[in-house]
């Protein structure tokens, strides 16, 4: 019976030695199999001129087949009228379910799968929630949203209970009630709840309700250091942040909080120069380009994230021997202003440093990566601000002040702002309109 | 593969005999109710049948519009879905989802959406004719609150609703929700519902009285079942 850390030990401490053989073992049944049965590898590999019968090593792949990114597969979609862009590998009739993503900046984009059991993003979680503290037994608050598939099905697999109550925005009143009675050791977090539940904690003693949990997990965005701190020291909860490890499963904190390990026997991940196909030094900021090995329905091979990350393959403090990687941001999230670069963070300093806004609520509107005007809207506690006026002053200055350019302001309450939310899963830092 | 080792890993723990815990709230306040495994197979073999009446198949797409709290109520209906072979997609039941509604609707050949919200009929109408969207797809099934608007429309559809730890479904004669006979009774008290669970439940004998508000047919339907059938006001 697993009773310690790891739920498998002997995969997740292999040597890296033993994880490079069995991803090159993967990744030598893959190759053929998507150029057989994958209308879109066979044109993309053709366009390229690389064939299955080239690829017989980890460096062969690296080198040969080439890299794509998500405009690749919406063109394939568009003129195929292949829903599945071209990226399946069996029949419709033989997948399990269809999930999608978000669609917060386009036409979302199916994920088929295949599974028993469970489906398989969650899955590939059950690792990270045992070393989270999860076991037999334990409840877990449902989280909100279905778009990824049924989460209970992880939970049922490690033995916990699901609590079947509704904890979307505005209901954080009856979450904590639901904390208070069934007391679990789980749930999930997004940040407009993390902003929600910050309007509660004069009414609520935060750290006696959460006392219950081993732990609570929030992804779909980065958090403050200052968001990070009071959930943590303040209500008393170990946050444990994960992020998508590039549409092919996702890559969480493990208890040393330090970087997102990548499930290496699920995928292989790599760190290239955004503008290339070079690899960046380890531990220097590149894309992450992700492969499944584990994906019978639709596998993505060599997959362009947009995601610019740090990676390590050093052994973590927990004594996991898989890769990790640190977020800093999407390639595309750099706004330019009439020539002048604006990163995300400049703009988060401004808005947390001011009292009504410092749940850190903004996003950035922008029509295009270049603009001749920096559009920033902004959520505010109408509890803490009678003057508006007085506050947007504040906002553009402290903006103009860390990023050299005056924006245009929208102030919404933090309510209002909320409500433009369209995904359970992340508030998008930049939108288009 | 790796996922089902690590399924495989994790079926070796000691799993308890409750799946689900739900907060049932009625006029005294919240009554806790367990949801067994026992529960949940016998909940899906129901179910099953229930979606087999609509004809669905083998090889059939279906999308289920369902949140993440109501998994007690909706894993049957994904395991009933799969056991028949239907592929499905799953989207939320809030409004502002409708987008992925519609992708799935106009991206897969859709044989079912079942769960349909209020919410997300009032999105998708702002944008199209209802009756123009769903009037293609053979089996529609929606929410109490969403209902009138499809059939307003001249979409002939079917309720799916929660009824306390229950689920109803209606039959293809859509004349009331269907509430599974061997596990629960279902009485009308004042116009108010309530729901008694058999004996073999994990919380067997057990009454929820319920907010909802309706009316319970007790006669048998005309597709021959002797469930009885809930009409939601």
């Amino acid at each position: 019976m697993p009773d310690d850390r790891y739920l498998e030990p002997a995969v997740e401490t292999m040597s890296r030695t033993a994880l490079r053989e069995l991803q090159e073992r993967r990744i030598l049944d893959l190759v053929p199999s998507a150029y057989e049965n994958s209308p879109f590898y066979r044109e993309l590999w053709d366009s390229h001129g690389v064939h299955p019968r080239d690829i017989s090593s980890l460096d062969d792949f690296r080198e040969r087949i080439p890299s794509f990114g998500k405009d690749a597969l919406r063109d394939y979609r568009a003129r195929t009228g292949d829903p599945f862009g071209g990226l399946l590998r069996v029949r419709p009739s033989e997948l399990t379910s269809i999930t999608s993503s978000s669609g917060t900046t386009g036409d979302p984009e199916f994920f088929a799968e295949i599974w028993d059991g469970a489906p398989p993003l969650v899955t590939a979680q059950l690792r990270d929630l045992w070393e989270l503290g999860l076991r037999p037994g334990d409840r877990v608050l449902s989280p909100p949203g279905t778009f990824r598939n049924l989460m209970d099905y992880g939970y049922h697999a490690l033995g916990a209970v699901v609590i079947s109550t509704n904890t979307w925005f505005g209901r954080m009143r009856e979450t904590l009630e639901a904390v208070r009675r069934y007391r679990p050791a789980y749930m999930q977090f997004m940040y407009p709840q993390l902003v929600e539940l910050e309007h509660l904690e004069n009414e609520y003693d935060l750290k006696e309700i959460f006392a219950s949990l081993k732990g609570a997990a929030c992804a779909g965005q980065p958090i403050s250091p200052r968001m990070r701190e009071k959930v943590q020291n303040e209500w008393g909860v170990e946050l444990y942040e994960y992020s998508s490890a590039a549409d092919t499963g996702t890559a969480w904190e493990c208890r040393e909080h330090n970087g997102f390990h990548l499930w290496e026997d699920t995928v292989f991940a790599e760190c290239l120069d955004p503008s290339g196909d070079e690899p960046v030094e380890e531990g220097e900021i590149g894309e992450l380009v992700a492969t499944d090995l584990d994906n019978r329905a639709a596998p993505l091979i060599r997959f362009r994230s947009e995601d610019l990350v740090r990676m390590t393959s050093e052994k973590c403090g927990c004594g996991r021997t898989h890769g990790r990687m640190w977020v800093s941001g999407r390639s595309g999230d750099e706004t330019v202003v009439d020539g002048r670069p604006v990163v995300l963070r400049d703009v988060w300093q401004a808005v947390e440093a001011e009292p009504e806004t410092v749940g850190g609520f903004f996003q950035i509107v922008r029509p295009a990566r270049e603009v001749d005007r920096l559009r920033v809207r902004v959520g505010y506690d109408p509890s803490l601000s009678g003057d508006t006026a007085d506050l947007a002053d504040r906002l553009r200055a402290g903006i103009a002040k860390r990023t050299g350019v005056e924006p245009d302001l929208e102030l919404h309450t933090e309510e209002e702002l909320m409500r433009t939310v369209r995904s359970v899963a992340k508030f998008p830092r930049v939108v288009k309109q | 593969m790796v996922r089902q080792d690590t399924l495989s890993r994790a079926c070796m723990l000691d799993h308890p005999p409750v799946a689900y815990l739900l907060p049932v709230p009625g006029p005294d306040g919240i009554a806790d109710c367990e949801v067994g495994w026992d529960d949940l197979g016998r909940d899906a073999a129901w179910t099953q049948e229930r979606l087999q009446a609509h004809g669905l198949a083998q090889g059939h797409h279906a999308v289920v519009s369902f949140s993440g709290h109501e998994g007690a109520w909706f894993q049957p209906v994904i395991e009933a879905l799969r056991n028949l072979g239907v592929v499905y997609g799953s989207v939320e039941t809030m409004g502002w989802d409708h987008v992925r509604t519609r992708v799935f609707q106009r991206e897969l050949d859709l044989h079912a959406i079942l769960g349909l919200s209020g919410e997300t009929l009032e999105a998708l109408s702002g944008q199209s004719m209802i009756g123009d969207f769903f009037g293609e797809t053979p089996v529609v099934m929606a929410r109490p609150d969403g209902i009138a608007k499809l059939r307003d429309a001249g979409v002939s559809a079917a309720v799916i609703s929660t009824l306390g730890p229950a689920l109803a479904i209606e039959c293809p004669e859509r004349a009331g929700a269907h509430v599974n006979r061997a596990e629960w009774t279902v009485t009308e008290r004042d116009g108010r519902l309530s729901v008694t669970a058999s004996a073999e439940r994990a919380v067997g004998g057990r009454e929820f009285l319920l907010e909802t508000a309706g009316t319970v047919r007790a006669d048998p339907c005309a597709c021959g079942s002797d469930d009885p059938r809930v009409m939601f006001t």
